[in-house]
């Protein structure tokens, strides 16, 4: 498991990956696809998605659309044009920081 | 899936928990159910299952923790949280519409005189700034002092601009207008009278930016009779046609070729020619003296020239030319180090063209000019207004904390931030100045035509520009923020606790600063009344003043020298009516913009010195001149045709007996001057002229009373120019009909005009009447808003107090007594007002009334006057609030709630 530490200023990147990748989706259903992909090693709390995905939501990035289902009501997000630009600029900024930190830690990245 | 019941069992447990926000509940109850949809298939029970799920979510404190978290994104989204708080503001606005009304009102009245001001004061700097290299062109003035006599022109020697471009590399170009007058102007048969006529060099076109429409602006004014107009004289003209080539006759006699066509002149232009002739035409152009001053002489520099440094080199330059003449004058020992010695001065200077419009008061100016005064003056009106009308503002919005007050304890219950409140409040203050601004807007575009007329200036809104709406928009957020900022940090920082108990000190009591800020707007609003009164007193009081001769009942015609051998048979032919008593034919009159001459004399019978050589403004007159302007003949007598030898005398006023030092009975004696024999400039020290005094006038005055009498000679000469009719008539329209009948008959084609001798006399005071009727006009609107603001503020302690009212009326208080109650507090802030606005005032008028010889007394009264009108109209404001409180029924104000 890795440390919530880690993860914070990366979940914006996991998130815009995610929905950049899969289309539609809503919030549990993102933490599962989190949950999968990392082998149950990475576990995104809901205290720290919800927030994160209003904001996104808030600066554009994000559009929703709601869905009835029974008595309940399911939150669809995708990305916007933006969010499409956005997630890809941080995808590649993820890269190169991982290169940076390579050889800031002097370790060969796998 | 879930079953409803169990769903139905979430979505209560959650409300239960307290989460409610819109953004975040639907959210949650779905990802709390499928997450428990997970844990039941891997096996749990319902219960375990949601437990677990909530645990993961970290219970309860996690979840509002989340909560709290989106609620602050939201919060802080731009678009949704001005949506709220404009909501907000506009319900609160529209709750409160009377005190909305009037902080709306105040404010937009405040701010559409300002902005007025604003146009009015950006108009007056933009004068001759449209020149290229406006800051490289000057103009050359001259001072003279000898003896008593001290003449500041803005004219130069007909010298000056050639010798200024052969003489200093600095000098780029150089130009000279002279003789700025109106002309007749004829192009068939009619004849027509322009104004602002002008000869000038044909450099005037390189100096200045004048630009040719049509016409080669390098040779236009090179030859002789040649001339261009302006635009609009060529429309007048040659409609339809094109002028260039085109001859029109000037003043009934020459010719003069149109070679151009030049552009309408801006009206902020220190000059408006309409017709500019070739200054060759003119043979006085090559005249040598350096001594008389009679061209407007302006000098462009080259770029990155000091005009410091060239001013410097004036005194070589006198040396060089003007003290040989002086030499010739007043013997071969004169110096110029003995001149300035004895007190003399003889000074050539370079002025700014951008500075001639504000700072320049000379004799000879080509128009008046204004004052930098002005502008000051009508800055911090506006500034004044401005301030009186944002203090309204702030006044009620800190007034109205006590209505509001519970409203900010609730919502600091509620979980608000001061900054929160903080943005509210500005938002709110933000938005009535939005409506405010747009409002003022409006009202001046209404008013600005009137305004156009009182100011005489051209002015417009400039709603095309984005750098006016830029400054809007600067202002609303200005304003809103600055009158906004003190009440929202006032109401934002009440403590929940005491205001929800009622323990926050409410009205009056708290406002201090309220008090102060009443106090500094009526002592604005006085001092601007006792400026107002001050200046129209001054006013009334040099029109009424002594003048020294009869300005009523007379009418003058102008232009008569177009009649020439026929003056005299028209004068002839007016005075058969019996409705006319006296005419005389003169272009010298006692108002300004009449000819005028002067000439050196010095008494006979000794020789003249710096001490007793008098300049004199030497009059042409005739025979009926002092009996029909109603002058005072103090001593000796009037000219009469019975004594053949008066061409040679002369009348003077009692400052000329006084400045010759002539002592005993002035009468037989004699003043001489040297004549200029050869008529080249150079007076010749051995031929002199003798006029005998036979007779002594009263001072009366004829130029602006802001100076005194100077000295004056009237000798017997002809002068065509005018001719003024003393008449008695109820009605001066028929004596004018009389008049222009005759007039067509021996002048026709000749344009008619005339003007009273009292009107011309009123004209020579129009700045200071405008000034006098703008005073009124702002200081009413100062205290107006002023008073709108106090009668907000009484109606609101009035409401405040209504239920003390109650009780006191149920005790027995009379009516009466509950108003004087009412308006004791504001009332005793109006008298220290008073105190206060009073010894600015009086240091403030001390100051202006400087300028003039003649004062009027500004007496006691007048401060009295002023305070109490003030006090009086402030009162009818509040006890009109006060009385409607008095007079309720108690039993309404007690038994409600």
């Amino acid at each position: 498991m890795h440390s919530s530490e880690l993860l914070k200023g990366t979940l914006q990147t996991i998130i815009l990956k995610i929905l950049k990748d899969h289309g539609k989706m809503y919030g549990y259903e993102i933490t599962q696809r989190v949950k999968d992909l990392s082998d149950s090693k990475m576990l995104l709390t809901e205290g720290a998605l919800y927030p994160t995905l209003h904001k996104l939501e808030a600066e554009g990035f994000l559009k929703t659309e709601t869905v009835m289902m029974g008595k309940r009501i399911r939150k669809y997000y995708t990305l916007t044009a933006s969010g499409r630009s956005v997630a890809k600029v941080r995808v590649t900024e993820f890269m190169e920081f991982i290169k940076t930190m390579s050889s800031v830690l002097q370790v060969q990245m796998s | 899936m879930l079953n409803g019941e169990h769903t139905n069992y979430i979505i209560k447990d959650l409300t239960y928990r307290g989460i409610i926000a819109d953004e975040f509940q639907d959210e949650v109850i779905d990802h709390i159910c499928s997450a428990v949809e997970k844990e039941i298939q891997n096996g749990l029970r319902f219960i375990d299952a949601y437990h677990k799920v909530l645990r993961s979510f970290g219970h309860n404190a996690g979840l509002r923790e989340t909560q709290n978290q989106i609620l602050q994104t939201s919060n802080k989204t731009i678009r949704i949280m001005f949506k709220n708080y404009l909501t907000i503001a506009l319900r609160n606005l529209r709750k409160h519409s009377f005190y909305t009304f009037i902080n709306v009102m105040g404010l937009a009245v405040g701010i559409a005189s300002c902005l007025l001001i604003v146009l009015f004061i950006s108009d007056e700097l933009k004068y001759d700034r449209h020149h290229k290299d406006a800051d490289a062109i000057f103009r050359v003035d001259t001072e003279i002092k000898f003896g008593v006599n001290h003449v500041k022109v803005a004219t130069n020697s007909a010298m000056m601009a050639d010798a200024l471009r052969n003489d200093y590399a600095e000098v780029e170009h150089s130009a000279r207008f002279y003789n700025s007058s109106s002309m007749l102007i004829r192009r068939l048969d009619q004849n027509f009278k322009e104004k602002n006529v002008v000869y000038g060099d044909s450099s005037v076109l390189t100096v200045f930016t004048i630009p040719l429409i049509s016409g080669n602006s390098k040779t236009a004014l090179t030859d002789p009779h040649t001339m261009i107009i302006s635009q609009q004289t060529a429309e007048k003209y040659f409609p339809n046609e094109d002028p260039l080539g085109q001859t029109l006759i000037i003043q009934n006699k020459e010719n003069f070729k149109i070679t151009g066509v030049f552009e309408n002149m801006p009206s902020t232009s220190h000059f408006h020619f309409n017709i500019i002739l070739s200054l060759v035409t003119e043979p006085y152009n090559k005249d040598g003296q350096w001594l008389s001053a009679n061209f407007f002489t302006y000098a462009k520099l080259k770029p990155g020239a000091d005009y410091k440094v060239l001013n410097s080199k004036f005194p070589a330059m006198i040396e060089k030319y003007a003290v040989p003449q002086l030499k010739m004058g007043l013997g071969k020992d004169f110096t110029i180090a003995k001149f300035n010695a004895a007190g003399n001065k003889l000074e050539w200077k370079l002025r700014p063209l951008t500075y001639i419009h504000l700072h320049s008061d000379l004799q000879a100016e080509i128009e008046p000019n204004s004052d930098i005064t002005y502008v000051y003056l009508f800055g911090a009106i506006g500034l004044f207004i401005l301030s009186i009308a944002c203090i309204n503002f702030m006044n009620l919005s800190t007034a109205r904390s006590a209505n509001r007050a519970k409203e900010v304890g609730v919502r600091k219950v509620m979980g608000s931030l001061r900054s929160h409140l903080i943005r509210q409040f500005l938002t709110e203050s933000v938005l009535l100045s939005a409506f405010s601004f747009l409002l003022a807007v409006g009202i001046a575009w209404l008013v600005v035509p009137l305004f156009r007329d009182l100011s005489g200036k051209d002015l417009l809104i400039p709603f095309g520009s984005g750098f006016f709406w830029m400054i809007v928009i600067l202002s609303i957020l200005i304003v809103g923020i600055l009158a906004g900022a003190y009440p929202s940090f006032f109401l934002s920082a009440f403590r929940p606790v005491n205001v929800l108990k009622g323990n926050v000190s409410l009205g009056m009591k708290s406002g201090l600063i309220r008090s102060s800020l009443v106090i500094f707007q009526f002592s604005i609003s006085i001092l601007l009344i006792i400026g107002t009164i001050a200046i129209n007193k001054q006013l009334g009081f040099i029109q009424n003043t002594k003048i020294g001769f009869n300005k009523d009942q007379v009418i003058i015609i102008r232009d008569t020298y177009a009649l020439e051998n026929q003056v005299e048979s028209f004068k002839e032919e007016i005075l058969k009516d019996s409705r006319v008593l006296n005419g005389t034919i003169s272009g010298f009159l006692p108002v300004s913009g009449t000819d005028r001459t002067d000439n050196s004399y010095w008494p006979q019978g000794s020789l003249p010195t710096a001490d007793n050589l008098v300049n004199l403004q030497v009059w042409r007159v005739d025979y009926n001149y002092i009996s029909t302007l109603g002058m005072t003949v103090k001593s000796g007598r009037d000219f009469s045709k019975e004594f053949s030898a008066d061409s040679g005398a002369v009348i003077l006023n009692e400052a000329s007996i006084k400045m010759f030092g002539i002592e005993g009975d002035p009468i037989g004696k004699k003043i001489s001057r040297y004549v200029d024999e050869k008529g080249d400039g150079n007076l010749d020290p051995n031929r002199t002229a003798d006029l005998v005094i036979i007779g002594v006038v009263e001072n009366f005055n004829f130029e602006s009373l802001k100076k005194n009498i100077s000295p004056l000679a009237m000798i017997l000469r002809k002068s065509n120019g005018l001719v003024s009719f003393r008449f008695e008539a109820k009605d001066a329209q028929d004596v004018i009909n009389a008049i222009e009948k005759t007039w067509k008959t021996m002048a026709p084609g000749l344009p008619f005009s005339y003007t009273f001798l009292d009107e011309s006399f009123a004209k020579m005071y129009s700045a200071e009447q405008r000034l006098g009727k703008i005073f009124i006009i702002f200081a009413s609107l100062a205290i107006l808003i002023a008073c709108l603001g106090l009668f907000a503020l009484t109606s609101f302690t009035a409401q405040l107090r209504t239920k003390e009212i109650g009780i006191r009326k149920v005790l027995g208080a009379s009516v009466s007594g509950i108003i004087l109650l009412l308006s004791k507090e504001f009332g005793k802030l109006i008298v220290i007002s008073f105190f206060i606005a009073a010894p600015i005032a009086w240091w403030g008028i001390d100051w202006w009334l400087k300028s003039y010889s003649y004062k009027a007394e500004i007496g006691v009264y007048v401060y009295l006057l002023a305070g109490v009108s003030a006090f009086v109209v402030a009162w009818i404001t509040m006890s009109f609030q006060s009385f409607k409180a008095a007079s309720s029924n108690p039993v309404k104000s007690l038994r409600n709630e």
